[in-house]
């Protein structure tokens, strides 16, 4: 398995095609993982139920069948096609990078793997977009995956960012139950995500949660004294970095841990991801922890 | 180990840049962008010392650079000081250029350079040692090197002016000789002169040993020169009817306020012939012109005579006074053409005597006192003789000869076949082809030279409706426009021969008809008969030979004995003294060969340069300038020795500033590499 953890992020933004990169990622991912249990979204148990005339035999759980001599049909949600929509953060802030790729061009790749698995599975796909507000939605939908691809790629990084708002223009207009992946590197206490996400955890929807944050700013390499601007808000702040580093990697360390606490009290599945990590690792962690929560719940 | 710019040293506290550089946080200009400052606390307090220098490799380069160029700068030596113990430090050579030349007759400049020199005598310290040099056109150390100040005094009272003009390079190449020479550590060098403009030119090499010191004593003052002088004299032919009288004129200048009724005088042998009275205009010149007065044949000494003046020397104007040479001309022609005889009949520089015969008739006599036979149509004359004409020409005498209808090899006897330069061709006729024109010129050949010059027409224009070609392929100075030679030299003897394929008489060609005709004619003239022309005078610093005087004179290498119009006798000619006589005095001088001191002299009358005469000095500054240049080096002739070599020497020879640079260099790229790799990769932005 690890031999294949190696797809380098930045060699997979080069090739600019999305779709053909979500494509040949998740193929060899799943023909690595042969007969992997921990598959899927939506391929989970839901029920058994009795067998009437006319429903497909294939579906018959026969180890029920040797047990109690009733046949009995196994029922899968996945059979229910559910929307998987991602909510793609495009504020100024996912812009950034420190030798690698941003984290937007990251989270692109990450959208469309995402997203072309999901449509594998033969979900309806669809994509929003949002800085302070929303940008760009293309709705849920069997036919959707080239809308979606077209409109991660056109997707650049601007403005503020703000969760409250566009969740919940978000969760207004997809009353229909699914599952939603947000990639942001989310600045903002972790209360407040918490508080953003109400609108769709509240409908019922599973929220997937992938904090992306490059690897400068968990360590704080700087050295030389200089003024840092902030990326969305343009404010100036003169900071030696040697004296702050350490305070700074505990802050954010402490963000970490209180956004991990925070989502995962309030049932959501979160992950942090580096973008310096290689893409397939990290699906591999996303689904796996997926299947975690599943079996946990 | 010594340096020769120690306070470059100085250089060396550049060190603490980078020291300080790698000691001082530094704060970068641009702000780094960053997600966001959520985390981030202000810190200003950018320029925080630190205990540890930031990457040491850095600092390294950064600081052997700096030193490397510092010492470069200082220019270290290598070895032991040369030179220096127990050996006084003040001690001097110095050299002083006296000028002497005519414009120093000026006012009181010359008390006042004597003076001059006089103060840098008594300048002299103890183990000093000073060379006088005095120079006019030339230069000569009249002294040694010598501290003994009573010698170099007397030797300043044995100086006196001359006419000679000015030129400051020879001096100036003696002073870098002696000073190079010299094994004192410190070296001076005073010029004291009149510095005219005309006497120093910034091209001569003039550079003195490093570190001398360069003094310039202008004594020529802030005043200009007032001074009246005869600058030139002409002397022309009296053309009117009668015996053959000379007019002379006399060109006049006067720098300084206006003078009038300013005498001037015409003397002849020593007699005064006329004397006139001229006003002459504040800052201008004036023209003089004398009576007509009777030439005699042979050149007697005259001058023009102006009041004296101040300045003294300028104001007469030597010059010969006879009647003008000339150059006799036998033409030998069948058909009687005016062209040939009219051209030769304008000008008297010089005039021409030109008899007339038809080739048939003419007789050896006719040669006699001819330096010069023209056969206009190529007959050979037969009543001259094949062997006189040949010995005529052999003796020195000139031939041109233009290859007519009359001229054939077969009409040539073969004793005379050498005065034709090789085969003659039947006659081309080019007549239905509109003619023929010359192809090519030599332009650069003396019997063409006279045609290259502005307006002094164009051959090519002229066409030759026939001629012959001349089967030659040696001394072709002229060709038809088909290759064939139009006009030929050769040498017979002392003698020249120079053959033209057409003729002179206007039948052949339209040349007599272009206004080039008459220059070519009196240039082939005078080039075929050698002459040369012999100036009424000539300026001081020329050389003459007694053969640039008279034709029949003693050969060149004969002695001969010239007589000074000071009186003084100067050898020249002969084994072991110079070939010619040096014109150094204003005014005529007699020539006679060696042994016979009663034989009738040769006469040459010289004057002051001109050049002489413009006072206009040059500034001062760019003497010293150009002599005091830091890159010059000692000479190395007379050098005493290794021990007299200077600290200045030693490091030009060594040159290790140079490598020095170069190791600054290589740090400083090696440091370019490092600091590359070093910089922090720089945040990127989508």
């Amino acid at each position: 398995m690890s031999e294949r953890l190696t797809l380098d992020p930045a060699a997979l933004a080069r090739i600019g095609n999305l779709e053909l990169v979500a494509r040949w990622v998740v193929e060899g991912f799943i023909s690595g993982l042969h007969r992997s249990p921990h598959l899927g979204f939506s391929t989970d148990f839901a029920e058994h139920r009795p067998y009437v005339p006319g429903d497909d035999i294939r579906h018959v759980d026969w180890r029920v069948f040797a047990r109690t001599e009733r046949t009995y049909l196994k029922t899968y949600e996945a059979d229910t096609n559910t929307n998987f929509t991602v909510l793609l953060d495009v504020s100024a802030s996912m812009g950034y990078a420190h030798g690698g790729i941003t984290k937007l061009a990251y989270a692109k790749l990450l959208a469309a793997t995402l997203t072309w698995f999901s449509r594998r599975q033969r979900d309806r796909v669809g994509l929003v977009t949002f800085a302070d507000d929303v940008r760009d939605i293309v709705p849920p939908s069997a036919r959707h995956l080239p809308n979606v691809m077209h409109a991660l790629e056109r997707a650049t990084a601007s403005g503020t960012g703000s969760l409250a708002r566009p969740i919940a223009k978000i969760a207004q207009s997809q009353p229909r139950r699914g599952i939603f992946l947000l990639l942001s590197d989310l600045y903002e206490p972790a209360a407040d995500v918490l508080r953003a996400l109400g609108p769709l955890t509240g409908a019922g929807h599973d929220v997937i949660v992938i904090q992306l944050l490059d690897a400068a700013e968990r360590t704080f390499p700087f050295e030389d004294s200089t003024t840092f601007r902030d990326l969305e808000s343009g404010e100036r702040l003169p900071v030696s970095p040697a004296k702050v580093r350490a305070r700074y990697v505990a802050a954010m360390d402490a963000h970490v841990t209180a956004m991990r606490a925070k989502l995962g009290g309030g049932r959501v599945d979160y992950s942090l991801v580096d973008t310096s990590q290689p893409l397939d690792r990290v699906l591999f962690d996303v689904l796996l922890r997926r299947e975690f929560l599943r079996t946990a719940v | 180990m010594p340096l020769l710019a120690p306070l470059f040293l100085l250089g060396l506290a550049a060190v603490a840049i980078p020291l300080l550089v790698h000691l001082v946080q530094r704060e970068r200009r641009d702000p780094i962008a960053f997600p966001s400052l959520m985390f981030l606390e202000r810190t200003p307090a950018p320029f925080t010392s630190r205990r540890n220098l930031r990457d040491p490799l850095l600092f390294l380069l950064r600081a052997l650079a700096v030193i490397a160029l510092a010492l470069a700068f200082a220019r270290p030596v290598f070895g032991p000081r040369p030179n220096l113990a127990g050996v006084d430090v003040r001690r001097r050579d110095v050299v002083v250029l006296l000028d002497r030349s005519f414009s120093m007759r000026a006012g009181d400049r010359w008390p006042r350079a004597r003076a001059a020199v006089d103060s840098v005598i008594k300048s002299l310290a103890q183990g000093d040692r000073m060379t006088l040099v005095a120079f006019d056109r030339r230069a000569r150390a009249v002294t040694a090197a010598t501290s003994d100040a009573a010698a170099l005094r007397a030797a300043v009272d044995s100086l006196s002016l001359t006419d000679e003009s000015t030129r400051l390079a020879p001096a100036l190449s003696i002073a870098q000789q002696r000073l190079a020479a010299g094994d004192a550590p410190r070296k001076t060098l005073v010029v004291i002169s009149d510095f005219q403009r005309s006497g120093w030119d910034l091209t001569d090499e003039a550079r003195m040993p490093v570190g001398t010191e360069i003094g310039a004593i202008d004594v020529g003052g802030v005043a200009p020169v007032a001074d009246r002088a005869v600058r030139a004299v002409e002397v022309r032919r009296d053309r009117r009817p009668g015996p053959s009288q000379l007019l002379v004129s006399a060109r006049l200048t006067n720098a300084g306020p206006a003078a009038r009724g300013v005498a001037v005088r015409l003397e002849v042998a020593g007699r005064v012939i006329e004397e006139r009275s001229v006003d002459l205009p504040r800052d201008g010149g004036a023209s003089v012109s004398f009576a007509a007065v009777p030439a005699p044949p042979d050149p007697v000494p005259a001058r023009v005579v102006l009041a004296a003046d101040s300045l003294i020397g300028d104001d007469a104007f030597h010059f010969l006074f006879n009647q003008a040479p000339v150059l006799s001309v036998l033409v030998l022609e069948g058909r009687e053409s005016p062209f040939l005889t009219r051209a030769l009949a304008i000008g008297d520089a010089p005039g021409f005597d030109v008899t007339t015969r038809t080739p048939s008739r003419a007789t050896a006599v006719d040669l006699a006192g001819r330096r010069l036979v023209i056969l206009a149509d190529g007959a050979f004359p037969s009543g001259i003789g094949a062997a006189r004409l040949v010995r005529f020409v052999e003796d020195g005498g000139g031939l041109i000869v233009a290859l007519g209808d009359q001229a054939s090899a077969r009409s040539w006897p073969a004793a005379a076949r050498l005065l034709i330069p090789g085969q003659i061709r039947p006659a081309v006729d080019r007549i239905g082809a509109n003619g023929a024109v010359l192809g090519s010129l030599d332009q650069q050949h003396p019997a063409l030279a006279l045609l290259s010059g502005p307006r002094a027409g164009d051959l090519s224009a002229a066409r030759f409706y026939k001629y012959r070609a001349i089967d030659t392929t040696a001394g072709v100075l002229a060709r038809f426009d088909d290759g064939a030679a139009a006009l030929t030299e050769h040498a017979v003897g002392r003698g020249r021969v120079l053959t033209f394929g057409s003729t002179f008489d206007g039948l052949w060609n339209d040349l007599p008809r272009q206004p080039a005709f008459l220059p070519l004619v009196q240039q082939l003239s005078r080039y075929a008969a050698s002459w040369r022309d012999a100036p009424r005078a000539r300026e001081i610093g020329t050389s003459v030979r007694p053969s640039d005087l008279a034709r029949d004179a003693e050969p060149d290498d004969a002695r001969w004995i010239a007589n000074a119009p000071s009186g003084a006798r100067t050898t020249f000619g002969g084994n072991g003294a110079p070939a010619a006589l040096e014109l150094t005095e204003a005014g005529v001088h007699e020539l006679r060969p060696g042994g016979s001191p009663g034989a009738r002299p040769l006469l040459v009358a010289a004057n002051i340069a001109p050049a002489e005469l413009d006072f206009a000095p040059f500034d001062v500054l760019r003497l010293t300038n150009a002599l005091a240049s830091i890159a010059g080096t000692a000479g190395t002739s007379g050098a005493p020795g290794a021990e007299a070599e200077t600290l200045a020497d030693r490091e030009a020879r060594q040159s290790t500033w140079w490598y020095l640079l170069l190791a600054a260099t290589l740090l400083l790229v090696a440091e370019s590499i490092v600091a590359r790799r070093s910089v922090t990769r720089t945040p990127v932005l989508e």
